[in-house]
Formats: C-alpha cells, sequence, structure tokens
C-alpha cells in the first residue's frame, strides 16, 4: 500500500550502519524532530 | 547519496536528521561508506545508513520495486509529530535534487511556524501567501503580490 501524505509514517526497527558501527535503528526514536527519510536502489551507484 | 552527504550540515541546521535507506546489508553499507563516500566527503556519511535487505522497509512505505528487488529513488519528509508532510518517488536513472528536498523541509517548517502558504517555487525571502483563515480575502488578489517570475 501507498503512503499518504497526513498519515502517520509507519514505524520500524532496523540494523543501520551509523558511526563506526552496526546498531539498530527505529523510526519512532526520532518523533520530536523533522526526519528526512531517502531510500536509494543500491549502494556503489551514482545516478 | 554523496550530495546527501554534503548537505547533511544544512539539513542539521534545520533540526532535521537524515536516514538513508537501501536493500544493502550494513556490512555492505559500511564497505561503501569506507571505500567511497568517505573518499568523496570528507568524514563520508555522518547519519544511520540504514539496511532492508528484504525491502520490508520499503514496502511499508510503498516504494519498494519487487520487480528488481530494490527500494526506488524516493523522500518522505516527517514532521516531528511523525506525520508524511511530503513524499517524491523517481524512477531509477534520475538522481535527486538535494536543494529541492532542503527547500521542501524549509517550506514546511515555514508553514508549521507561521501558518502561511509558499507558492511555487518559494524559497526563503521570497514572498508567501496568507495564513489560514485569511485565504477567502486572497481571492483574485495573488496577482497583486505574486508574479510567475517569482517561481524561479
Amino acid at each position: 500500500m501507498g503512503i499518504q501524505i497526513g498519515e502517520k509514517a509507519p514505524d520500524f526497527k532496523a540494523e543501520a550502519y551509523y558511526r563506526g558501527k552496526v546498531q539498530e535503528i527505529q523510526l519512532s526514536h526520532y518523533q520530536g524532530r523533522w526526519v528526512v527519510l531517502l531510500f536509494y536502489p543500491a549502494d556503489f551507484t551514482f545516478v | 547519496m554523496a550530495a546527501v552527504a554534503v548537505k547533511y550540515p544544512a539539513f542539521q541546521e534545520l533540526g532535521a536528521e537524515v536516514l538513508t535507506v537501501s536493500i544493502d546489508s550494513a556490512t555492505t553499507h559500511k564497505e561503501w561508506h569506507e571505500k567511497e563516500l568517505s573518499r568523496m566527503v570528507e568524514g563520508g556519511a555522518l547519519y544511520p545508513m540504514i539496511s532492508d535487505p528484504e525491502g520490508k522497509i520499503g514496502h511499508l512505505f510503498g516504494v519498494y520495486d519487487s520487480k528488481t528487488g530494490l527500494d526506488l529513488r524516493s523522500h518522505f519528509l516527517i514532521d516531528p509529530q511523525g506525520i508524511i508532510q511530503a513524499v517524491e518517488v523517481l524512477a531509477a536513472p534520475v538522481g535527486r535534487n538535494v536543494a529541492e528536498i532542503l527547500r521542501q523541509l524549509r517550506a514546511l517548517q515555514h508553514h508549521q511556524a507561521t501558518g502561511e502558504f509558499m507558492p511555487c517555487g518559494w524559497e526563503p525571502g521570497k514572498p508567501t501567501l496568507a495564513k489560514e483563515g485569511e485565504v477567502p480575502s486572497m481571492s483574485g488578489k495573488v496577482w497583486e503580490i505574486w508574479k510567475p517570475r517569482n517561481a524561479f
């Protein structure tokens, strides 16, 4: 299902590479701040 | 994504956090970061590079492409209440415009702070349109304050 403007962003928890190590990130931990969530097809690409 | 890394300080100045997501493993993110990103951009990516190996996050946000098994190039601006305020999805051959993402963020923040509306091509310093509640009085009068040249 596509997402709509004005809807609550679905929460997720996932592994991330951050500050030199692999750690778990949860979207809802960022509540209270603006979040820019960017998806891209793959690492090592440049378009 | 290197362009996002370059502009990360601008996002921070706006009080925004950046999260990037692809189907790559966290280990691949680490390799890419070490071998390329940190060579292109001083310090590399200073934000979390999230791993979405099965496309679950992409699926949640409607940007997982099951034909290719990849997340589509896209961005979501999520406000401090967790509400989605902007969405852009692009076909793979086209890169994003980071300056435009920053512009959208500034416009959304300006709206939340003032209630004003930001017309086509608005950048900080350009004219805005009336606050909510004053909109009926704007009817037929927009031409007096907004000119097409303001869009560019």
